[in-house]
This record gives C-alpha cells, sequence and structure tokens, in this order.
C-alpha cells in the first residue's frame, strides 16, 4: 500500500464558522471583462453562423464564388467616383442582405465601428480649411487664431462619399461572413486564385487567436479564485503584462505542437480540403451580375 | 509482415534545451528496444520521464542528438526523412496527441479527417469514403460540420483518432489515450483498441493507465525517471511481478 502523504499541523486547524451570506458578490474586474468580451466577440466572429444555415440569396451560391463576387462589387465600390454609382452598390448591398436574410440590425452592428473610425478620421474634410468651397455652416466669422472654420459643401460631400465607400464596402465583407461557416469561407478562400501561404496563415492564425484568449481568460480566473477583493486596475494591467510572456511561451510551445501535428498527417506547406460541388447556374449568374457591376462602376 | 521489425532504436538521446544558453534537459538516455510489427506495447513511466519525447521520435517529429532509429527498414532522420520515404513512413506511422487541441486545427471535423487522407495525394472520392465511413464507425457523424473546438473532451478525442485512423497506418503511436476521459469514452476506446489489434496493427502506448495496459497491451517498456529503460518485456511478466517495476514507476 503507497505510503499517505504526510500533512503538515496546519492543515488539522479546523476554520471558524463563517455566515456565507450578506455579501455584495463581486464584480468582475477589467482585465477579466475585457478578455471575456474578446472571447465572446472572437466567438460570435468565428463561430458565429447566425445565417449561415438559412435559405438564402448568398447561402445558396457556391462559397468560393460568394466570396469571389462580394471581393468584385468591394473592388467596384472602391474604383467608382460617381455618387449614383455609388447609391446604386449601396442599394445592391441592401438587397443582398434582405435576399440572404441577414438582419440590418446585425449588418449594422459589423458596420458601426469602421463607420466611426472613417467619420473621425474624414473629420478635417469636411471643413474649409482642408477642402476650400462653398461654405454651408459656420460662416460669419467663426475661427481660432485667424483660422476660418467652416463646413463646406464640397468638403461635406467628400467626406459623405468617403464614408459611404468605406461603409459599403464594410456591408459587403459582412455579409460574407454572417453568410459562410468557418469552414466553407476557407475552402472558398483556399479554391480561389490567393496564394496558399496566405490561406494557411489565415486559417491558422484564426485558431489559435481563440485558443490563447481562452488561455488568458482562464489565467484570469484562475488568479480570482484566489484573491478576495477586485484588483485595482493598475495592479491587473501588472499581472497582465507579466503574464504576457508566459502567454507567449505557451504560444510558442502550442505552434510547435500544431506544426508537429500537421506533419505527422503528411503536410508539406499546402492544406488540401474536399472541393464543394462544381459551379452551377446560380454561380454563374451571381459571377456575371458582379462583374457587370465592376464594368459599371468603371464606366462611370 | 507479421514479426517482421518495424523499429529499431540503438543508443538513443535527446535533450531539451540544446540550442540555448541554459544546460540542457535530458529527456532520453541511452534508449535500445526493437519492435515487430502486430506487437502491443506500453510505454510507461512518471511524469516527465520522457515518454511523450520518445513517442515523438518514433514519429519523426523530432530527431535524436545521437543514437540510430530505423523505421520500416529505412533510418528515420532529418537528412533521410524525405521524399518517397517520408510519404511511405507517414502513411505508416500514425500518432494520437495526448493534447486534442493541439491536433485539432482545421475548420470542421469533416476537413480534420479528411486532412491527413488528401495530404498523402488519395484520391478526393477516396478521402471522402474515408471520412464518411469513419465518422459513422465512430459514432460522430453528427459532428460533421461542426468546428472542433466546440466539441467536449471526449469528442475531440474521438476526432483526433479519426483523423489518424484516415490514413489507415499499419503503426499507432497513442499518448496518453485516456487521459482526461470519462469512463464510457475509456470503454469506447478500449473496444477501439481491441477491434485494432484483432486487425494486428502494431500500437505503441505511453500511458499512465494500468488497465489499459493490463487490457491491450503484450509488452511494456518502463522509462525511469533517469530518462533510460529500467525493464522491458512481455507484459505478462509484468503482471507477475509488477509489485517490482511500481517503485521505477
Amino acid at each position: 500500500m503507497a505510503p499517505v502523504a504526510r500533512l503538515p499541523d496546519w492543515f488539522k486547524e479546523a476554520k471558524p464558522d463563517i455566515c456565507l451570506t450578506g455579501g455584495r458578490g463581486s464584480r468582475r474586474g477589467f482585465v477579466e471583462k475585457t478578455l471575456a468580451n474578446l472571447e465572446s466577440f472572437l466567438r460570435d466572429t468565428l463561430y458565429g453562423e447566425n445565417a449561415s444555415a438559412k435559405q438564402g440569396l448568398l447561402q445558396g451560391i457556391t462559397p468560393h464564388v460568394r466570396i469571389a463576387g462580394i471581393i468584385i462589387l468591394v473592388a467596384s465600390s472602391a474604383m467608382t467616383a460617381n455618387a449614383a454609382m455609388l447609391g446604386f452598390i449601396v442599394a445592391v448591398a441592401a438587397i443582398i442582405t434582405l435576399a440572404s436574410r441577414v438582419s440590418f440590425k446585425t449588418a449594422a452592428k459589423r458596420v458601426a465601428p469602421s463607420f466611426v473610425f472613417t467619420f473621425i478620421l474624414s473629420l478635417p474634410v469636411f471643413f474649409s480649411f482642408m477642402t476650400p468651397g462653398a461654405e454651408v455652416f459656420g460662416a460669419g466669422g467663426a475661427g481660432i487664431n485667424g483660422l476660418r472654420v467652416s463646413v463646406t459643401r464640397e468638403g461635406f460631400f467628400s467626406a459623405a462619399f468617403f464614408l459611404t465607400r468605406v461603409t459599403t464596402a464594410v456591408w459587403l465583407a459582412s455579409l460574407v461572413v454572417e453568410t459562410t461557416t468557418q469552414g466553407d469561407f476557407f475552402k472558398g478562400m483556399i479554391r480561389l486564385p490567393i496564394p496558399a501561404f496566405f490561406v494557411t496563415a489565415l486559417f491558422m492564425t484564426f485558431r489559435y487567436m481563440f485558443i490563447l484568449v481562452k488561455i488568458a481568460e482562464d489565467a484570469a480566473l484562475a488568479r480570482k479564485s484566489r484573491v478576495i477583493r477586485v484588483a485595482a486596475l493598475s495592479e491587473s494591467q501588472r499581472w497582465f503584462a507579466s503574464r504576457a510572456t508566459f502567454m507567449l511561451k505557451r504560444s510558442i510551445a502550442l505552434a510547435q505542437e500544431v506544426n508537429m501535428a500537421m506533419a505527422s498527417r503528411g503536410f508539406n506547406g499546402v492544406v488540401k480540403v474536399i472541393d464543394g460541388k462544381g459551379m452551377a447556374r446560380g454561380d454563374f449568374l451571381w459571377l456575371g451580375f458582379t462583374v457587370f457591376v465592376v464594368l459599371l462602376s468603371i464606366r462611370f | 509482415m507479421e514479426g517482421k521489425e518495424i523499429y529499431r532504436l540503438e543508443r538513443v538521446c535527446y535533450n531539451y534545451g540544446h540550442q540555448g544558453v541554459l544546460p540542457p534537459l535530458s529527456a532520453l538516455k541511452d534508449i535500445s528496444f526493437s519492435i515487430r510489427h502486430g506487437e502491443h506495447v506500453a510505454v510507461l513511466g512518471a511524469n516527465g520521464s520522457g515518454k511523450s519525447t520518445l513517442l515523438k521520435i518514433l514519429n519523426g517529429l523530432i530527431f535524436p542528438m545521437s543514437g540510430i532509429v530505423e523505421c520500416l527498414g529505412g533510418k528515420v532522420a532529418e537528412a533521410t526523412l524525405t521524399g518517397a520515404f517520408l510519404r511511405r513512413f507517414r502513411e505508416r506511422v500514425g500518432f494520437v496527441f495526448s493534447e486534442p487541441d493541439a491536433q485539432l486545427f482545421c475548420p470542421t471535423v469533416g476537413d480534420e479527417v479528411a486532412f491527413g487522407p488528401l495530404q498523402l495525394d488519395l484520391p478526393k472520392d477516396e478521402a471522402e469514403r474515408r471520412v464518411n465511413e469513419l465518422l459513422n464507425m465512430l459514432g460522430i457523424a453528427a459532428l460533421r460540420d461542426r468546428p472542433p473546438y466546440t466539441l467536449s473532451a471526449g469528442e475531440k478525442k474521438k476526432v483526433a483518432i479519426a483523423s489518424v485512423l484516415a490514413a489507415n497506418p499499419d503503426v499507432l503511436l497513442l499518448d496518453e489515450p485516456t487521459n482526461g476521459l470519462d469512463p464510457r469514452t475509456q470503454v469506447w476506446l478500449f473496444e477501439l483498441l481491441r477491434g485494432l489489434k484483432e486487425l494486428k496493427k502494431t500500437f505503441i502506448i505511453a500511458t499512465h493507465d494500468l488497465s489499459l495496459v493490463e487490457d491491450l497491451t503484450d509488452r511494456v517498456i518502463v522509462i525511469a525517471e533517469g530518462h533510460e529503460v529500467a525493464a522491458d518485456g512481455p507484459r505478462a511478466r509484468y503482471s507477475e511481478t509488477r509489485t517490482c517495476y511500481w517503485p521505477r514507476i
């Protein structure tokens, strides 16, 4: 029989009875909350398959053709210099959203961060000091140190055009994310004429980003289980910075293990997948339509 | 083919940290043994004794600092494990990692199982057929389109095993296969290994699970904490004299 471990004497000391009720509960610290939000965001982004299971326009198109068509539409929105043409592409995006049974609310959530960022970025374009022209707001002398600050008509239209163009591109891209499962997305990418190295790198990054965030979140929870108060933000940040090295080491070890697991199964640098179905009539129609749009955007 | 030598290891040594500034850490010392086709070998040893390192060497994933490893009549070394030999080696030897998260890297379970056959250039319809049959055989057909991340530990292990079996290897290396499995999945694994044993597949299992050793293996190699082989013999002898092995494990 194996010997019983000799426990120290302080293990035998009984704890006084305590009342286990009456606490106010604990708040989550900033770091834990950030990690939990990041994990939930990644989960939604990588594994959220909200509209992909529904029957709809994009869902009915073979993944690689779907991605190619959306890339062509994004290119169209980037190339056109005509407001009416851009408006047409926005209308196309709206029709695809409806026909693919993606909710506008979901699309708006995906587009909102880039809209806000682009708006801030394009803010100076509204004003006369960046875009001279006919003043529409602030005329009559508002100024800082002699510099007139007013919104010009030209500035407003330039910024609005830029904002619409970026928003439309992100909207179209979000439609692929919403209507394509992660598996189909990578299979589609592999079938497109994109260098295999990029697809493999993207594929691995997506996969392991999630695991690393999970490791960080578990580390934060393990710490929480051993502390009795909510740590100050600076303390949490210091702790998290110290864990960054550990995370880096874990990620390197994990990457090596994955590399071995792939090599063990014959991987030689190119991910091969079982091709899906061949192209159907709907795929040709979709591709034809998107090419037509890009030709229009070149023309106008 | 039965009884033919598959592996031969001669005075194999491996150190970790051999390229760094810290002193190297010995993982394996003077390991010598051979394994024949159809043998079912358990590799036992304490944590950190070098069992996993040994399996990685047997799978040609890392290479020893000194000594010779031969498999299927060819030398397994960085310089020799290329071209046609590499392909033959990968077809014949499959490795189930102890940590399924490292092994499951494809977007879906179906892709995961198809990965090996496709990398070995099997026709796509044959790969598809193997995926369907394996998923049905292992009772995980419903998981086919699920991302591996979303699976339970037992399901992940099943997928990891399926992904290795898909290449139909003659030799299976299993690193702590029952680790973290609930009793029902352990029984499932025992049954699967029993079936593979009947098919005369060779397997080498690094494990702490003595019931797995008793039920499925016919030879035991014990690696001592000094990282060298402490005992190597038939499992029956080990069963009779297990008290002699215990202190070494």
